[in-house]
């Protein structure tokens, strides 16, 4: 403790009781409380452009410091997507039973969930990132992973671009089923595209609060999501492979990771055995809308400690 | 943080000296505030003994190298009531909690234990806001607006303002990363500048660029201070202090060991500050 210093005042000290009932008189307001939720909800809409900005910025400088540059945001998920064709689609020769075009199954599916991934991921770090410019200004701290998402979500504009390109290219491929042609429901992919960024974003919202405190939780969530990569067939067919009578099958199925990818693909419509259904759709916008809320809501809960060390 | 330097400001960069106004209602009540910081690692062969929780060794036993996480205690129970009109001198060595506290108030690092309770939006002016380096000085001026919570066409309104005002030519197009540190801070300090606050707080924002920016600086400084409510100052040039402050908290330690009149405070810290030559050493942690 300090040494008591010789000659010097303090003006007496109120009790906490004191204290509050002096700051309730002055019509004061507490710092660091947790704001009701419509009241957070009006803020973090009002700061939208503060959101856009900071995603476009990052957006932005992502990828400078390398050659290629700003290519690699559309490179990087085409490497993926080809070492994944090259094993799953060429070697394992049955990945995807029913489906005629393995490569583009394989396109669309590893394109749609790195999406999923990488806002995931964004979000866990986001809070630990941006710790510098939650210590320097005041605003609602969602503002942070939301524009994490929203970086991503920008960046998958490009990218895809890049995966209708690629699917029309994958109907020139031996044995894949003949070329792959235009469909009107081609136009609804960027919202297939908001939907899975809606429900990644409440999984970001989620795993943002946990990882503010607990920084360990950046080295977890990776396996659960490469288990995840696989539990949702991004690269095989889960329909085609599971057994029709195991105990899990339902469980895969209906999972909403699984079901965006299904929406993805059926988007595509050059597969007769991936229909689009009304209720596919339907399925995704309850997920998207569902877990957004519950992130939301978890992630405000924690409001007034984020900024603590 | 701030860097603690001792910056002596030049006489004639001085404010002028503030005018007592007569005390308004409260604006600011600061209930037994604690703060503590967490660290990972990094501690072995402190001073003080320390019995380590059986949880804390557990957790430490996959790095045998560093100490267990450790808590830093930056202040520890302060309490004080500001009222309306008053302009706050913070002093204190390094390291004794000044910018901590002065965070907790504008509610940007929330406190451990406590309450703070205060008036309107409270705005914390330094020299350290938080800027993405890899961006142009322009794209900085719109994020560093829009976090301040300036609406987007405010924002647009003032950026030609805020560019001329941190002097930085056509250097605004380059990324930051390309600034001198000089150019920097000037930016930082024209951006959290933009908006005048109602209560104002100060973090050595002073010693920001050359002599002709310094000048400038602290003639924004009076503007803002003459409208805003009450404002609180940290810093190490007890000259700066004596003049723009009417009331000085002097910190120790992170305990509060004066509160009272600025020329009396300020006469007790200066007779401390030289009277031993490890005035800021030998913190003890816990």
């Amino acid at each position: 403790m300090a040494d008591p210093k010789p000659g010097v005042t303090v003006a007496s000290r109120l009790t906490s009781a004191e204290a509050e009932a002096l700051a309730l008189q002055s019509g004061l307001r507490e710092m660091g409380v947790r704001p009701p939720f419509a009241h957070y909800v009006r803020g973090v809409w009002s700061r939208r452009s503060f959101i856009w900005n900071l995603a476009s910025s990052r957006a932005y400088v992502r990828n400078q410091g390398s050659y290629l540059g700003q290519a690699w945001t559309v490179l990087r998920p085409i490497l993926d997507a080809a070492t994944m064709i090259i094993i799953f689609g060429f070697i394992f020769h049955s990945s995807a039973p029913g489906i005629e075009n393995r490569a583009a199954f394989i396109l669309i599916g590893s394109f749609a969930y790195t999406l999923f991934q990488q806002i995931v991921m964004a979000g866990i770090g986001s809070i630990q990132g941006d710790l510098q410019l939650i210590r320097s200004h005041q605003f609602p701290r969602a503002v942070v992973p939301l524009a994490a998402v929203m970086t991503d979500a920008v960046l998958f504009g490009p990218i895809m671009v890049a995966m209708v390109i690629l699917v029309v290219l994958t109907g020139f491929l031996p044995d894949m089923g003949g070329p792959v042609m235009p469909h009107w429901s081609w136009l609804l992919l960027p919202v297939a595209a908001a939907l899975l960024t809606m429900f990644s974003a409440g999984g970001a919202l989620f795993f943002a609060r946990i990882g503010a405190r607990t920084p360990d939780i950046a080295n977890v969530v990776p396996f659960l999501l490469s288990l995840g990569r696989f539990a949702s067939g991004a690269t095989f067919s889960i329909a085609g492979l599971t057994g029709a009578h195991s105990w899990f099958r339902p469980l895969v199925l209906h999972q909403p990771v699984q079901i965006y990818l299904e929406l993805f693909r059926s988007v595509f419509g050059n597969e007769p055995n991936v229909p689009m259904t009304g209720a596919l759709w339907l399925q995704a916008i309850a997920w998207a809308v569902g877990i957004f809320a519950v992130g939301f809501l978890f992630f405000w809960g924690a409001e007034e400690t984020y900024g603590r060390d | 943080m701030t860097d603690d330097i001792d910056y002596e400001i030049d006489a004639s960069d001085l404010p002028k000296r503030a005018e007592r106004r007569p005390l308004g209602s409260p604006s600011v009540v600061v209930d037994d505030v604690h703060i503590t910081y967490r660290v990972f690692g990094a501690r072995r062969g402190g001073t003080a003994q320390t019995k380590t929780p059986l949880l804390n060794r557990a957790i430490n036993v996959g790095r045998p190298d560093t100490g267990p996480i450790t808590e830093v205690r930056a202040v520890r129970g302060v309490s004080f009531v500001a009222h309306h009109g008053e302009s706050i001198g913070i002093v204190g060595t390094n390291g004794s909690g000044k910018s901590t506290l002065l965070r907790a108030i504008a509610g940007l690092h929330p406190p451990t234990k406590g309450r703070v309770f205060v008036s309107g939006e409270p705005a914390l002016l330094g020299v350290n806001a938080a800027l993405l380096p890899r961006l142009t000085g322009e794209r900085n001026i719109t994020v560093g607006g829009l976090a301040l919570g300036l609406s987007a066409r405010e924002v647009r309104e003032r950026t030609a303002a805020v560019a001329e005002f941190a002097e930085l030519g056509d250097f605004l197009y380059l990324p930051m990363s390309s600034y001198s540190s000089g150019m920097g801070s000037r930016l930082r300090f024209a951006i959290s500048t933009m908006q005048t606050p109602d209560i104002l707080m100060i973090d050595e924002a002073l010693a920001t660029g050359d002599a002709s920016f310094r000048k400038k600086s602290t003639a924004r400084i009076e503007e803002i201070r003459d409208s805003a409510g009450t404002v609180f100052f940290v810093s190490h040039s007890l000259g700066s202090v004596r003049a723009m402050c009417t009331r000085v908290l002097w910190l120790d330690k992170g305990v509060l060991v004066a509160d009272g009149d600025v020329d009396e405070v300020c006469d007790a810290y200066d007779d401390f500050v030289k009277g031993r030559t490890n005035a800021s050493a030998g913190a003890k942690l816990r």
